[in-house]
């Protein structure tokens, strides 16, 4: 399928860049000021560049499968490991601001398209209309300054509250409570799409044949809309759902620097400021690998609710 | 002459009628009045670093205050508009040359070649850009003409696809083929028939293109990974980031500029969108 | 003689929203219906037809559709009664077929479910086995077999769709029914088929029968009495017999020779010249005049009223006159 080729295009990727790039690959590799000859006869062997290109990449394929994504310049660990330690973090932000969107942006679109015209919606998709337009970090930002600063109301940044140390309850409140800023901007930024194509579908929908038909036989709306233009307004939904995720999976990384959320994100700052190549192309694998994974289970959902597709 | 000038008519009274368009339009040429302009209207240079470090919003002839460097905030924000316009334009040219190209390729020769260049396009859709720019700007450096062409080298699948169905259907149309019977070349009439009239939608969405390329530059900017010899919008939110408490509007006036300026890209996407629907526009190459 | 439906004076105006213009799709209907009839209503398209079966009813957004007049259905004033009263007579006492069956039924939920629901608008304890036992009745009456209920809308081709449609108006027996072209998309044969059965059934059931078609031997071949609609008005309207064989409207003898006959002479087809007028322009006089071969001076500004001939045929026209 095209998700598993998708799969082996991003290792592609990842492959030639490290020998596209200006300057020796081991050295990138490596890191400029680390000039250790075992270490580079060691990295030599296992990249075996001394060999053909497609055994090069195959000899990559290898490694990665067994979970080896390198090592990382900086800090000297498998990066694989860095990487685990960290995604939890980021998922709880990526699955809650994910599902909240979903919701709070599809009852958003479906109000305004049973009330098209009226004021609520004109403000409903003015208000999406210049959501869709910020930059997400700098919303985070400008929330920083009015929540955090002037009001004083939520925490600035951190997942927990270093000061104290909190088990049980009073932990998941407190990082609840450090959650609320990064997941409302993650939220903000991706409500517009649910909102706009919860709008057309409902609108779209409630225009087709069959409602007219059905309304002829006297059922009443309430039903009709529950059941019938629910059902088949909700279908572009789940495809809205695919791409939304595929970009807070992206995304999710600016919002973790800013509030300097202690996930996958921040690896990524340091991973560029250092340079620390294997650790980008690690997280870029990861990532990639991700948003396949979920674009292919959206596609068994859409097909799940629509009769129309079966594979 | 007349139908020139009939023609030019026709586009303002389309402009006139779609509330979006106009709106785009005018906030369109705003901005490139802006450009112009730039040396006018700028109280300061934006490159000088003066002796005002931090200073407020107005304080010191300072409209919008100056940043820890010195520079006044309100000249640096117009000389940036310079700076978004012109990723803006060329990675939405290069990326739309692209997609045009290669979908029209596609969808006009069909057969084995269109299998092959939508399967790409598919998984090239799929992958995530961001990152991948990312990558590539890390590596081979963060200038801001690398930007703009790997913005404009990985943004042009969903062109392509608008151009692919286009040509698709165009290959159909009875002036396309009459001119095939006629044996005129392949590649002739990909140049002459299709692309001329199949571009229109793929118009609208490299306007739409263009106001993601701010955004992604201005987020490469915030990762750091910005061009330090250029005043970029995003670079002032990076640089204000550190100053948040103290020195707030650093961030916020850059950050509220790049909205302004998306939103006139959105408009102009849009209203593009409903004047030049495919619908729309196949009745005029008929 | 019982009057089913009474239309009086009935007019449909769409109304832009944007720039206020109005079209007139229905103007100044005026017939009665009695029990037993079937009334074949034929037009060209863009005539008026269809919008006057979702007129009645008041299937068409009120915001942007003007309705007057009056239309007594069974004592019932359509164009006034409340919404729930209007839901007990929808497809109980009044359905329609409409017009592209294609997209009559949602896409995701199977038809057995839908009809079902239909079911139980008006009959909400009945239980899954009686509905599936009506449908078998009613599918078997157009042709389908019992499968049919358990499948998804697009495994179904559009004939197929279509007599499904057909099988659902009939599932409450209701008192009136209209069929909106309702066997356009179908083979001749199975037309024949189900003109039948339907002819079949309103003599059991009592049913009165509207159908709307631009297909003139529809309405000899299964009508008793036949309205001719031009531009939302009412040419001429009487008993087939009368009208198919002595038509006293030019618009009405146009139709007649446009239409290939089986048994006559070879005679060439004629086809009225022109095109429908634009419905949201003021008319005066006469609708079909620009059209007519006999316009006189008083058909360009003087709208005929509609008089009633000796045989009872209704015309519209300034060529009859009253009680000929």
């Amino acid at each position: 399928m095209t998700g598993l080729l998708t799969v082996v295009i991003v290792f592609a990727i990842n492959f030639v860049i490290i020998r596209l790039a200006p300057g020796d690959p081991i050295k990138t590799l490596m890191g400029k000021e680390n000039d250790d000859p075992v270490l580079r006869a060691a990295l030599e062997e296992k990249y075996g560049l001394d060999k053909s290109m497609p055994m090069q990449f195959v000899l990559y394929l290898k490694t990665a499968m067994t979970g080896d994504l390198g090592t990382s310049i900086i800090y000297n660990r498998p990066v694989i490991d860095m990487i685990a330690e960290k995604i939890f973090a980021t998922l709880l932000l990526v699955l809650s601001a994910a599902l909240l969107a979903l919701i709070i942006g599809t009852i958003m679109g479906i109000h305004a398209a049973r009330h098209e015209g009226s004021l609520v919606d004109v403000i409903f998709s003015g208000v999406a209309y210049v959501l869709n337009s910020m930059p997400s970090f700098w919303l985070g930002l400008m929330l920083i300054i009015i929540f955090a600063s002037r009001l004083k109301v939520l925490p600035s940044c951190g997942m927990t509250d270093t000061r104290a140390s909190y088990i049980g309850g009073k932990y998941v409140l407190d990082v609840l409570k450090h959650m609320i800023l990064p997941v409302g901007t993650l939220l903000l930024i991706q409500i517009p799409s649910y909102f706009r194509i919860a709008k057309s579908s409902v609108l779209q929908v409630s225009n087709e044949d069959f409602i007219t038909t059905l309304r002829a036989t006297g059922m009443g709306e309430r039903k009709i809309f529950n059941k019938y233009i629910f059902r088949n307004a909700i279908l572009p939904t789940i495809t809205i759902f695919g791409i939304s995720m595929a970009y807070l999976i992206t995304g999710v990384a600016l919002i973790e620097i800013v509030f300097a959320w202690p996930g996958t994100g921040r690896l990524v700052l340091t991973a560029i400021t250092q340079r620390d190549y294997p650790t980008l192309m690690g997280i870029y694998l990861i990532m990639s690998i991700s948003v396949a994974v979920v674009m292919i289970l959206v596609d068994i959902v859409y097909a799940l609710f629509d009769p129309r597709i079966r594979y | 002459m007349k139908s020139e000038k009939k023609r030019f008519k026709n586009i303002i009274n389309k402009i006139k009628n779609d509330r979006q368009l106009k709106y785009g339009t005018f906030g369109i040429i705003f901005l490139l009045l802006v450009v112009l302009l730039s040396p006018l209207i700028s109280t300061h240079d934006p490159n000088v670093f003066g002796p005002d470090a931090l200073n407020k919003i107005g304080e010191n002839g300072h409209l919008l205050g100056t940043n820890h460097l010195g520079q006044d905030i309100f000249s640096m924000i117009i000389h940036g508009t310079r700076t978004s316009l012109k990723v803006a334009i060329i990675s939405a040219l290069i990326s739309g040359m692209l997609g045009i190209l290669i979908g029209g390729v596609g969808g006009f020769f069909g057969g084995r070649v269109d299998q092959v260049i939508s399967e790409k396009i598919n998984i090239f859709m799929m992958l995530p850009t961001f990152f991948l720019i990312l990558l590539i700007i890390s590596l081979f450096g963060n200038s801001i003409t690398n930007v703009m062409i790997v913005i404009g080298l990985t943004t042009w699948p969903s062109n392509a696809k608008l151009m692919r169905a286009q040509a698709l259907s165009l290959r159909e149309r009875t002036f396309v083929r009459s001119a095939v019977a006629m044996g005129e070349n392949r590649r002739q009439i990909l140049f002459k028939y299709i692309i001329p009239n199949g571009i229109f939608p793929v118009v609208a969405n490299t306007t739409m293109g263009m106001s993601n390329a701010i955004l992604t530059e201005a987020s490469l900017s915030f990762l750091g990974l910005g061009d330090p010899n250029v005043i970029s919008w995003g670079q002032m939110i990076y640089t204000g980031k550190a100053y948040l408490t103290s020195a707030w509007w650093i961030s916020t006036f850059a950050g509220l500029a790049i909205v302004i300026t998306v939103i006139f890209f959105y408009l102009l996407g849009d209203g593009l969108n409903h004047v030049l629907n495919p619908k729309y526009v196949n009745r005029k190459g008929e | 003689m019982e009057t089913i439906l009474e239309l009086q004076d009935y007019s449909v105006t769409y109304i832009n929203q944007n720039n206020d213009k109005k079209v007139h799709a229905v103007k100044d209907a005026n017939f009665k219906i009695n029990k037993g009839d079937s009334l074949g209503i034929v037009g060209e398209s863009g005539s008026g037809k269809s919008t006057m079966a979702m007129a009645l009813l008041r299937l068409l957004s009120p915001k942007s559709v003007e309705i007057s007049g009056s239309a007594n259905f069974i004592g019932n004033e359509l164009t006034i009664l409340p919404e729930e009263e209007l839901k007990k007579i929808r497809w109980k006492e009044l359905a329609v077929v409409f017009q592209k069956s294609m997209n009559a039924l949602s896409p995701v939920h199977r038809i057995g479910n839908q009809i079902e629901d239909i079911y139980r608008v008006h009959n909400p304890q009945a239980t899954k086995k009686e509905v599936f036992e009506r449908v078998k009745i009613l599918f078997e009456m157009v042709n389908l077999s019992d499968r049919v209920y358990h499948l998804y809308p697009h495994e179904l081709s559009g004939g197929m769709l279509q007599r499904v449609a057909i099988a659902l108006s009939l599932i409450h027996s209701p008192k009136l029914l209209i069929l909106d072209e309702a066997t356009t998309a179908l083979d001749v044969v199975t037309q024949g088929q189900i003109l039948d059965e339907i002819e079949k059934m309103e003599k059991t059931m009592d049913m009165t029968r509207i159908m709307i078609t631009h297909d003139m031997s529809v309405v000899a071949a299964s009508c008793n009495k036949v309205a001719v609609m031009y531009a939302g008005e009412f040419m001429e309207i009487g008993l087939v017999k009368d009208v198919l064989k002595y038509p006293k409207h030019p618009y009405t003898k146009g139709l007649l020779s446009a239409f290939p006959s089986l048994t006559d002479t070879r005679a060439k087809l004629t086809a009225i010249k022109g095109f429908l007028p634009d419905l949201s322009a003021e008319q005066t006089g006469c609708i079909f005049a620009p059209r007519c071969e006999y316009a006189m001076d008083i058909c360009k500004s003087e709208r005929p009223k509609s008089v009633f001939m000796k045989d009872g045929t209704q015309v519209r026209c300034h060529l009859c006159k009253e009680g000929d």
